[in-house]
This record gives C-alpha cells, sequence and structure tokens, in this order.
C-alpha cells in the first residue's frame, strides 16, 4: 500500500515535471543552442590573388564572419582552412577548425587588440606560468617536475637570457623588469597575426615558456601538452584516468596547440618563401 | 619520425578526414604536401633547417588531424543523445544480453 501511494506521488512529480516543462516551453525559455549551418558547399578550392590567397567555397568567396574577404598571406595556411571546410560533413562544426578560427580573429580582431595590447597580455602571463609553480610536498611528483619542466625552463633562460626563477610555494615568483623588457623585445618583433598565435598557444598550454618552447621546435606538441598537465598525469596514475574527460581534455589541447603553432609558422616562414626564389 | 613515415601517416589522416574518401586525388592538401616533399627531398643537403622545420611542421599537422580525429571518436562515444538503450548500457560497462550467445 504505501509501495503504491510512493508510486503515485511519484507519478504526480513527473506528469507535474513535464507540464512545468511544456509551460516553459511555451514562455521559450528553454536553452536552445545555435545549430551548425548545414554545409551548402561541394568543393573547396584555394585561388591566389594580388593580396594572398583566398579560400573559394564552389564558386562563392569564403568570408569572415564580420563579413570582411578572406585572405592570407602564406598558401599553406590557405589549404589548411579549404581543406578543414572541405573535411566538414553534413554541417560546418565552427568551434572545432581551430585553424580557420585563428585565421578570422586576426582577421576581424574582435576585441581591437593592439599589438602593445597583446604584449602587455604575454607579459603579465609569465609571473603565472605553469612551470614556475612546483610542489614540494610530494617528493615523487616534484622529482617529476624536477627532471621535465626544469630543462625548459633552462632553456628559456639560455635563449632569451633572462633568469626566470620557479616557486615552492603559492607567492609567485618575482620576474625583473630587464626579463620583461628581454621578453617584450622577442614578442615585439612580431607581427600582430603572429601574437595572435601565440597568445592562443600560450592560453591553451597556460605557460609561454611551454609555448616559446614548441614554438621554436624544442618539444614536440604531444610533448608539450603532457607537460602543460603534468600534475594532472601523475595523479591520473592513482585515480584513474577517464576517457571522456582526460583523454578529450588532451585531445583537444593537442588540436589546439598544433593549430597555433601551425598559424605562427605559417606566418613568419619569410625564409620558406626565399628558397622558393632560389630554386 | 622519418620523413617517409610522417608523409604516409599524413595521408592516411587526410583520407580519414576527408568527407568523401574516394576523392583523395582533389585533394589540395594533399597534393600541396607532396609537392613540398619532392621539393625538398633534392635539396635536403642546401637547406638542412628547413628540411627539419618542414618535418617539424609535417609532425605538427599529423597532430593536428589526429588529435581531431581521436577528440571526434570520444565525442561521439560519450556524448548524451538522450537515454541509451539497455543494449548500449550493457555495450558500455562490458556485459552481455541474457539473449546474446555466450
Amino acid at each position: 500500500m504505501i509501495n503504491c501511494t510512493i508510486f503515485n506521488g511519484m507519478r504526480m512529480l513527473r506528469l507535474t515535471n513535464i507540464i512545468k516543462t511544456n509551460q516553459t516551453n511555451s514562455l521559450a525559455s528553454v536553452r536552445l543552442y545555435a545549430t551548425h549551418p548545414k554545409r551548402f558547399y561541394k568543393q573547396t578550392n584555394v585561388i591566389c590573388t594580388d593580396n594572398g590567397y583566398e579560400v573559394t567555397l564552389d564558386h562563392r568567396k569564403l568570408k569572415t564572419p564580420k563579413g570582411t574577404l578572406f585572405t592570407v598571406k602564406s598558401e599553406p595556411l590557405a589549404i589548411a582552412v579549404a581543406t578543414e571546410f572541405d573535411n566538414q560533413k553534413e554541417q560546418i562544426e565552427r568551434s572545432r577548425m581551430h585553424i580557420s578560427a585563428l585565421c578570422f580573429t586576426v582577421l576581424d580582431n574582435p576585441n581591437n587588440l593592439t599589438k602593445l595590447d597583446i604584449v602587455n597580455y604575454l607579459l603579465n602571463f609569465v609571473p603565472t606560468d605553469t612551470v614556475l609553480f612546483q610542489n614540494e610536498t610530494e617528493t615523487a611528483l616534484q622529482e617529476l617536475q624536477l627532471n621535465e619542466w626544469d630543462p625548459v625552463i633552462n632553456w628559456f633562460n639560455k635563449r632569451f637570457e633572462t633568469n626566470l626563477q620557479k616557486t615552492m610555494s603559492i607567492t609567485p615568483p618575482y620576474v625583473t623588469d630587464e626579463d620583461k623588457i628581454r621578453i617584450a623585445k622577442h614578442f615585439q618583433s612580431f607581427s600582430l597575426d603572429t601574437l595572435h598565435g601565440y597568445t592562443f598557444a600560450v592560453d591553451t598550454l597556460k605557460s609561454i615558456v611551454l609555448a616559446c618552447a614548441v614554438i621554436e621546435q624544442q618539444i614536440s606538441v604531444e610533448k608539450a601538452v603532457t607537460l602543460s598537465r603534468l600534475e594532472e598525469e601523475y595523479q591520473l596514475k592513482f585515480w584513474g584516468r577517464v576517457e571522456w574527460s582526460h583523454d578529450l581534455s588532451q585531445q583537444d589541447l593537442q588540436a589546439r596547440l598544433a593549430a597555433s603553432v601551425l598559424f605562427v609558422h605559417f606566418n613568419c616562414s619569410e625564409h620558406l618563401v626565399q628558397e622558393k626564389l632560389l630554386l | 619520425m622519418s620523413g617517409s613515415k610522417v608523409l604516409r601517416s599524413l595521408l592516411h589522416e587526410l583520407r580519414q578526414a576527408a568527407s568523401d574518401a574516394n576523392d583523395m586525388k582533389k585533394s589540395l592538401a594533399a597534393r600541396y604536401i607532396r609537392a613540398q616533399y619532392k621539393r625538398l627531398e633534392t635539396t635536403d643537403q642546401q637547406f638542412c633547417k628547413a628540411r627539419n622545420e618542414a618535418i617539424f611542421l609535417g609532425q605538427t599537422y599529423l597532430t593536428y588531424l589526429s588529435s581531431q580525429r581521436k577528440y571526434n571518436e570520444i565525442y561521439r562515444e560519450y556524448h548524451g543523445r538522450g537515454e541509451r538503450s539497455v543494449k548500449e548500457t550493457a555495450d558500455l560497462v562490458g556485459f552481455k544480453l541474457p539473449t546474446d550467445p555466450k
């Protein structure tokens, strides 16, 4: 008897829930997700114009979300974007097209960032760099960080003639003005486009040191992502690996980082262009 | 990874990613990558640095394509599509249904 009343109560609850959702439906307060646009083209191609390379979707020219014409200086970059559009199945999933997204961000510059803004952003990132915060309470983790992170920090200090010091406590590392000037000088030497790529890499890895190391070809993309997730990887050994969380984020970070590395290289590979003339 | 292995893996990934797998002859990326290989092959002594860079870029693009593919695979497997059927739930935890053969 009691069971029966509970069951009835639950049924009532469920019914009221349905009614409620129906009401909210009519008020249109349901969360509506933006649907992906359908793939409206059959073929993608790259054409070379006076201003650079453009991408065409059938007979239409690709435009950025703001409506400006898509033009890039680098041929491989345009090919990568065209391939990305060509690889879409029935729907265009823009959130997973990282190379195109980077190009669009650069062309549209939605936040109206200047070179100085980005350099300042990157400089402010230095004292919060992941690899500078190391653990001292757990010896195994500390050893791992010492073996994996310290060589990269040392490489960075040597390459940029800086003296970044890691910290073992909650106090952030102190970055001297000289070091800041040296790092700023390096970033100032890039174009705005390239700096956008750098920001994307730094945001992905949460580390300037690692981003510079991977862009300067010291470590591979996979290695950089592993180093950025070093503590997570360490804890996984004790608590287990969950595919839909850990693997998903790892693959996502790898794809994002690879996109930004390619973008930076395609944007500042002048010597490759010169080499073509030599042949 | 050696250059030829990167090339093979790249073409493999491009074929996997393509919306129409039979259409690889028309693929711009595949054609571009092949042309780059051909161009840098004959001059590998001359442009040593560029060659290393080319392989690095090739590996990076390979990582990009394979990571995207794996991400999509995991996403497709786990992303919610409403309630799972009894069969799907059993498959997920490695059980068999009473009706399945042993």
